[in-house]
């Protein structure tokens, strides 16, 4: 009685916070289609609050803040989104207007073909979806290896031998994969500049000389933090500090 | 005699003044004089010469001259002779003048002056002659500053004004001061009209002479130059004559006393943004449209409007998003200078090209200017206008890259109708920071359960198919050894007849369990034979295979001798070992 009792709370509890974060999510949407946007960033950023997120949040809440000028906020949330979910064509859609809002010009280094596709390749999924993918492969590796081993007929041993083989062979990529994926964004913070208008320093110092300026909604690489500053990289190769307020790491 | 006499000592002298030396000389008033003084050369010479030529008098302006004046004169018998070229010179600047010379043709030959060096130095007051103390008096040149402190970069007027009383005046000579180290603009005066004002407590006529708005360029103390000016009064004097009273006339120089401004610097807290406007502004940046197709231009105008040194400030830039064409800006000014300063306003016009469509948001920007009412920096910053390109191509390859650059502008594809994409409407949570899946303990017992599955399982199958194994073997072995066993029962019972074709029966057939792992022994001799042939044994050992099974079966109930019993064991051990051989 005691435990039925006990499952009936934590059931409805479970159910409630689920049930609100999808509340929270579809009143933002209906405040969205009605224009209100700051209204619907409340919402949004409601779901987030309880600890929630999914790519379309983000991509939504991306979107009020496009609809309200906010160049940097948009551009943050649309780069959050497509981390969540890297292939995302409407996130990448909007992100493109977005960026258009941006005031700074940066040229970026062109990557060489081959890199540019392994790194579209590898950039497809997420570590953690990398990591899954190979274990979907040695479970499919070791059955296909047991029904070839089990095999009586030629044919299906052959076939089935082929089958295993493969899927070691591509889970041993796609752990690879994962692990290039992590390498790739442990080493890729990126942050947004948020500041309207900020000057970045040769040294990490408010004394310093500037060496140029960026401005807000602009992507950067974090390469390390001292005190209050953030050394980054800009796509074109140039680097700088910053102060910390006037940047957000994705 | 008397009278050859004095023709002849006319002569004389006439030759002797003849031959006498020829003297050309310039002579001036004074070697050094003030700016605002006058000069006064002659050229004097002792004959009549020819072909006068002045010097240029580099420096100075020619008042008046050159006018000539003949002397001749007859003294104690000696005459003499003089001709003299006189100009009234005033200098044009300070410094080290000098006056070359002038040179004259007598009886032929030239003659040339000694030149001059004259010093010409501030202008000065002069001492009062006799004369015109009374003009002194009632004539004053002031030079009026508005603000002897103001802060650097702040307009102030100076006012030259001319007092006078009771006197009728003219004007000649006026001497404009320079303003160094002050930006200056000369406010333009109506036709020059006397008024009526206090000077030094008593009333005077004024006539305002110049007036100009000066900026200080520079911090610390300023001086402005005095003026300086040559005024031509009727003198009333105290004699009288026929048509009344008698006026003196007379010319005097005038110069306003040398002004010393102190220009305080700006205070030091000045803002990044300040770009050093002073006075009161305002501020705004203009779009002509806020929504357009693209290709098509749109005009952009930042405008400072307000009063102070206008024409001296930096419009601050506008920042654009890359994504827009923008050319240099056109600087318009509409300034008009009046007494209080400069006035209108300026401003900076930016034609804009969008090439795509989108949202181009011009943000704020901001200008600071020093207001000179509350004495600090005033920063008034522009709204954000919003630039809605609504129709034109949109450019897709931003979206890889991290700023659009114009390399991609070259690329431009038709692009179908790219519009800005509505919220997606349904959504599946995760909890945000989840543990990282990958390399967790989990990932990897996931990963290595499946290996770890593998050897357990060919383990498993593997002894499992050893325990079938042995099954059959077992069974054959056992067969195998119940042949040889009846066999060696056989061989022990040859003195008993039925026992021994029993055994040597059992054993045929066992032997056959044993090779071929099937029950024989409800088989029919045929089906042995079929058997034996299709594992390719030849036909004669079947043969003899079978000639024993029918002999075993004959023994029951026949009697055979020992020799028999002995020939048909031997005979079962050679099939069986000519079977072995052939199958094996």
């Amino acid at each position: 009685m005691k435990k039925t009792i006990f499952l009936a709370i934590l059931f409805i509890l479970v159910s409630s916070f689920g049930f609100s974060q999808q509340e929270d999510f579809k009143k933002a949407n209906d405040l969205y289609s009605n224009d209100k946007f700051e209204e619907a960033i409340e919402h949004y950023e409601q779901v987030l609050d309880n600890g929630y997120q999914s790519a379309v949040l983000y991509y939504n809440l991306a979107n009020a803040h496009y609809k309200l000028n906010h160049v940097a906020e948009s551009v943050y949330y649309y780069e959050k989104a497509l981390q969540l979910d890297p292939n995302n064509e409407d996130v990448k859609n909007n992100l493109s207007f977005a960026k258009k809002m941006t005031i700074d010009a940066i040229e970026v280094i062109p990557q060489s073909g081959f890199s540019k596709m392994f790194n579209k390749l590898v950039g497809a999924f997420t570590y953690n979806t990398w990591a899954k993918i190979g274990i979907g492969f040695a479970f499919l590796f070791v059955v296909a290896f047991i029904i070839y081993y089990t095999a009586y007929t030629v044919s299906r041993k052959r076939s089935f031998f082929v089958i295993s083989l493969f899927s070691l062979v591509f889970m041993l990529l796609a752990v690879l994969f994962a692990y290039q994926q992590e390498n790739f964004v442990k080493n890729n913070n990126f942050g947004i500049v948020f500041a309207k208008e900020t000057s970045i320093k040769a040294e990490p110092k408010q004394s310093s000389n500037e060496s140029f300026k960026l401005h807000e909604g602009t992507k950067v690489k974090l390469l390390e933090s001292v005190d209050d500053w953030y050394k980054i990289r800009l796509a074109d190769g140039k680097v700088g500090w910053i102060l910390a307020s006037d940047i957000k790491a994705l | 005699m008397n009278v050859k006499k004095y023709i002849l000592i006319l002569i004389c002298l006439v030759t002797q003044t003849l031959v006498a030396q020829v003297t050309f000389e310039a002579k001036v008033s004074k070697k050094k004089l003030g700016i605002n003084e006058r000069l006064k050369i002659e050229f004097v010479m002792n004959q009549d010469g020819d072909n006068f030529t002045p010097p240029n008098f580099a420096g100075f302006n020619v008042v008046s001259g050159p006018s000539q004046s003949i002397n001749r004169s007859w003294i104690n018998g000696k005459s003499s002779f003089s001709k003299t070229y006189t100009y009234t010179l005033a200098p044009t600047r300070k410094g080290t003048l000098t006056i070359k010379n002038a040179s004259i043709e007598v009886n032929g030959e030239i003659y040339k002056t000694i030149p001059i060096r004259i010093q010409v130095t501030n202008a000065v007051d002069k001492p009062l002659s006799n004369a015109e103390y009374e003009a002194t008096e009632n004539i004053h040149l002031v030079a009026e500053v508005s603000n002897t402190n103001p802060y650097y970069n702040e307009g102030i007027t100076v006012t030259y004004k001319l007092y006078f009383k009771d006197i009728n005046i003219g004007l000649r000579d006026l001497n404009l001061p320079k303003f160094n180290d002050f930006w200056s603009q000369e406010i333009k005066l109506g036709n020059a009209q006397a008024r009526r004002g206090e000077f030094k407590g008593q009333t005077y006529d004024y006539v305002v002479l110049k007036k100009t708005i000066l900026y200080p360029q520079k911090t610390g103390k300023l001086y402005i130059e005095p003026m300086s000016a040559e005024v031509a009064a009727n003198i009333p004097t105290s004699k009288f004559n026929l048509f009344g009273r008698v006026y003196e006339k007379v010319n005097l120089p005038v110069t306003s006393a040398r002004r010393t401004i102190t220009v305080k610097p700006l205070p030091e807290n000045k803002p990044a943004t300040f770009t050093g406007a002073v006075g009161k502004f305002e501020f705004d940046v203009l779009v002509n449209k806020n929504s357009l197709k693209a290709g098509e231009a749109l005009e952009a105008r930042v405008e400072v409007r307000g009063t102070g040194n206008l024409k001296l400030l930096d419009l601050p830039a506008l920042s654009t998003p890359s994504a827009l064409e923008v050319y240099d800006p056109e600087r318009s000014e509409d300034v008009s200078v009046t007494g209080t300063g400069m006035k209108g306003k300026v401003s900076n016009t930016y034609v804009i090209v969008p090439n795509y469509k989108g949202k181009y948001p011009i943000p704020s920007i901001r200008f600071t200017y020093f207001d000179l009412e509350t004495e600090s920096y005033k920063t008034v910053r522009s709204i954000e206008q919003v630039i809605d390109v609504f129709d034109g191509p949109t450019n897709s390859n931003s979206a890889n890259n991290n700023v659009e650059n114009t390399t991609n502008n070259t690329k431009q594809e038709v692009v179908g109708k790219n519009q800005f994409r509505f919220i997606t409407t349904s959504s599946k949570f995760t909890k945000m920071n989840t543990a990282q899946f990958f390399r967790s303990t989990l990932f990897w017992s996931l990963l290595f359960i499946p290996f770890a599955i593998l050897p357990i399982f060919l383990l498993v199958t593997k002894r499992r198919k050893k325990i079938a194994n042995d099954i059959a073997g077992n069974k054959t072995r056992t067969a195998d050894k119940l042949a040889r066993k009846y066999l060696s029962t056989a061989k022990k019972n040859l003195s008993n007849k039925d026992a021994f074709y029993e055994s040597l029966h059992k054993s045929l057939h066992n032997y056959l369990k044993a090779k071929f792992a099937i029950e024989t022994s409800e088989f029919s001799k045929d089906h042995i034979k079929e058997l034996l042939h299709q594992k390719g044994v030849s036909s004669d050992i079947i043969t003899s295979f079978i000639e024993l099974i029918s002999s075993c079966e004959l023994a029951r109930f026949t009697p055979a001798s020992n020799d028999t019993m002995q020939q048909d064991y031997e005979k079962a051990a050679k099939v069986i070992n000519a079977i072995d051989k052939q199958i094996s």
